[in-house]
């Protein structure tokens, strides 16, 4: 199909219904042609073999020379009469006994087709015209050894045409049959095509405001539906991007709102007269501290984005999950002491991973825990392998999660209580960005909260 | 130490120039890729901190130029983007640190003075001092106006870092990544908390106060004589 290149479906079917009509038809044509020559051949057969028998019945009847010599007298009344059949005789030796006045056989005919069968007819070109003949070494009733040799043919020159007219009035039909065939073919495919059409058109209704819209799955033909389906399927993956993307857009514009009026406000109240160097100093000084955050924000949500075109992890290394979790106990110690927090971590695994993302992905775990925690419980952390994984759980004690947000919340921004949004430490992205690290690394992670006690669990693939 | 700068934004340019004199460097601040070029290679200067996407001629122009020049000097990227592919290349051309705006301006300076100290000999002391503190690094012991004083090991790596880098705003990034080596920001109060409880040992007992907090920039020893 590359000749064809990137024609329409219609033109392509329409091309290959004219191919197989042609096709079919010629081959008709050519067993129509066949059978109708050789039933020609016969019926000459049966006219020339007719005359051979006539010839041998009257030869039978000749009793002496005299009668050979009489032959013309004899069979000019039996045998002619026929139009555009032939007669040639010979005698014994050769002698030309008779002939029609058209009469011109090629002689090696007479000589090989005589002694053998009769009944082979063979063709020949005189002129214009074309004879069908046959040859036979016939017995006369003088004595056995006087034979003579007879040869009868028609004139089939109008069978011949006939033939011709025939395959010119066939091609003629072959090929307006293939045009017919290609016009019809073209209109069918056109037809069934329609479905196509209308796909399309619903197609084009889907925009960016409108990503909801779905092709009639129901409406489509069966061959269509599994297509329609794949789209749908498409159209609804790429809505769910796309409103994430344009929540997340929202998120940001709305989380970044409180502390940028925060700053203007302050700011301004602070311009709007003559203050002392230090009033000044504490003013930028918590300006600092809001860009900073801010800034932090930024480069968190931007790990975010990355993490929605799939995060590269950097470079692997084989890690030992429990001692990445010893130096993180290591930071976190100070903040855990503070809480009367124990800090414990059982079991052992290797995983594949980069170093950087895995502390950053457990650590902001590690941090939520401590962070909820109530105050004098144990944070435990259990490194568990199994057969094709390692799973790291960490379980505090607190005042657990309502089975209504557990879902949300590795969503971003997503906050329990919606009066802590601003509380001077997280920028709402600590879960968010771990989920994408443990993703990016092939694995899953869970949250789980029964009464006080909250798990988390991640899920990584072990070292083989 | 003379340092060379090449940024278009001229806030940017402004601001870092203006710090970084106020540090005690000698500034040159240029704002086009080509006048950096040049300048780069006909002026000797301990560091350069180059802007990503410059008028005239990249960054990445300029370091390349400034290499095959033959001069060694430290490199520092400044870009607003951050890609991975962007901080091979850095690397690759011979750069020495990237740096993802927005930072934090103590971030940078920290960078800056860890990069030109990369090239002197690493002092072998046995003791760090300021003021009547002493911390002695082989016994792994330290002392003020001498009395003992008993750290943990990380406390003892933290007011080792402070005490190393006195007189330096040390911003919370850096402490995280040098003491436990933590190359991520945390969300929760863990340098302030460990400051906090360093600061109960060696400074609230005594005076003059060492340690001090700069707000919204990290945190600093003082040694008073210098002061």
């Amino acid at each position: 199909m590359r000749l064809i290149g990137r024609t329409s479906i219609t033109r392509r079917l329409a091309l290959l219904f004219v191919t197989a009509s042609s096709a079919v038809l010629l081959a008709l044509g050519f067993v129509i042609a066949t059978s109708v020559e050789k039933h020609f051949e016969q019926q000459d057969m049966e006219v020339l073999s007719g005359k051979m028998e006539l010839a041998r019945h009257a030869l039978k009847t000749f009793k002496s020379q005299d009668d050979l010599d009489r032959v013309s007298q004899l069979l000019d009344n039996s045998l002619v009469g026929h139009h555009g059949l032939e007669l040639i005789i010979f005698g014994p030796n050769h002698a030309l006994l008779f002939a029609t006045p058209n009469a011109n056989f090629p002689f090696d005919m007479m000589a090989a087709r005589a002694a053998q069968s009769p009944h082979r007819p063979m063709t020949w070109l005189l002129g214009d015209q074309t004879y069908r003949g046959i040859a036979a070494e016939l017995p006369t009733g003088i004595s056995e050894r006087s034979r003579v040799v007879v040869a009868v043919a028609l004139n089939i020159a109008h069978h011949q045409a006939f033939m011709r007219s025939f395959q010119q009035t066939l091609w003629f039909f072959v090929a307006g049959a293939a045009l017919l065939t290609g016009l019809l073919g073209w209109l069918i495919a056109r037809r069934g095509l329609a479905p196509l059409r209308a796909m399309r058109e619903q197609a084009q209704v889907v925009t960016a405001q409108q990503l909801s819209h779905r092709l009639q799955v129901e409406t489509v033909p069966i061959e269509l539906a599994e297509l329609a389906q794949s789209l749908n399927d498409m159209l609804a993956r790429l809505e769910d991007a796309f409103h994430r993307l344009s929540d997340f857009s929202s998120d940001i514009a709305h989380e970044l709102r409180t502390p940028v009026s925060n700053l203007m406000t302050q700011t301004q109240v602070v311009l709007s007269r003559a203050r002392d160097a230090d009033q000044y100093r504490s003013i930028l000084e918590s300006n600092a501290e809001e860009f900073e955050r801010m800034a932090r924000m930024i480069s968190d949500m931007l790990l975010l984005a990355k993490a929605d075109n799939g995060l590269v992890v950097p470079s692997r290394e084989t890690l030992n999950v429990a001692a990445e979790i010893l130096a993180l106990f290591d930071y976190y110690d100070a903040v855990a002491e503070e809480k009367g927090l124990q800090l414990s971590v059982e079991g052992d695994g290797e995983v594949s991973a980069d170093r950087l993302m895995l502390r950053r992905a457990l650590g902001n775990l590690l941090s939520n825990a401590v962070r909820h925690a109530a105050a004098r419980t144990t944070v435990r952390v259990r490194v568990h392998t199994d057969q094709d994984a390692v799973s790291i759980g960490m379980e505090n004690t607190g005042d657990g999660i309502a089975q209504e947000y557990l879902e949300r919340v590795f969503d971003r921004f997503f906050r329990v209580d919606p009066s802590r949004q601003r509380s001077s430490e997280g920028t709402g992205l600590g879960l968010a960005i771990t989920k994408s690290i443990v993703v990016a690394h092939g694995g899953t992670i869970s949250v789980a909260s029964i009464g006080k006690v909250t798990t988390f669990t991640i899920r990584l693939p072990r070292v083989p | 130490m003379k340092i060379l700068i090449v940024e278009d934004e001229p806030k940017t340019g402004d601001y870092l120039k203006q710090g970084l004199g106020e540090a005690g460097f000698v500034v040159d601040l240029l704002r086009d890729g080509t006048d950096g070029l040049h300048h780069a290679l006909t002026e000797d200067y301990d560091l350069a901190i180059l802007d990503v996407m410059l008028p005239g001629m990249d960054g990445w122009a300029i370091l390349a130029g400034v290499r095959k020049a033959g001069k060694d000097m430290p490199v520092l990227f400044l870009s607003a983007r951050d890609h991975v592919d962007d901080r091979v290349k850095g690397l690759e051309l011979g750069a020495d640190d990237y740096l993802v705006k927005p930072f934090a301006f103590s971030e940078l300076l920290a960078r800056v003075r860890t990069l030109l100290r990369r090239g002197s000999k690493g002092s072998a002391t046995e003791f760090l001092r300021a003021a009547d503190l002493e911390l002695d690094l082989l016994r792994r012991r330290v002392t003020r106006a001498g009395k003992r004083i008993d750290l943990t090991s990380k406390e003892f790596a933290l007011l080792e870092l402070l005490l190393r880098r006195q007189d330096e705003v040390l911003p919370r990034s850096l402490i995280a990544s040098q003491v436990w080596d933590m190359n991520f920001d945390s969300d929760t109060n863990v340098i302030e908390v460990a400051m906090r409880r360093l600061r109960a040992k060696v400074d609230d007992n005594f005076e003059p106060k060492l340690i001090r907090t700069v707000r919204g920039m990290g945190y600093v020893l003082e040694s008073p004589a210098c002061a």
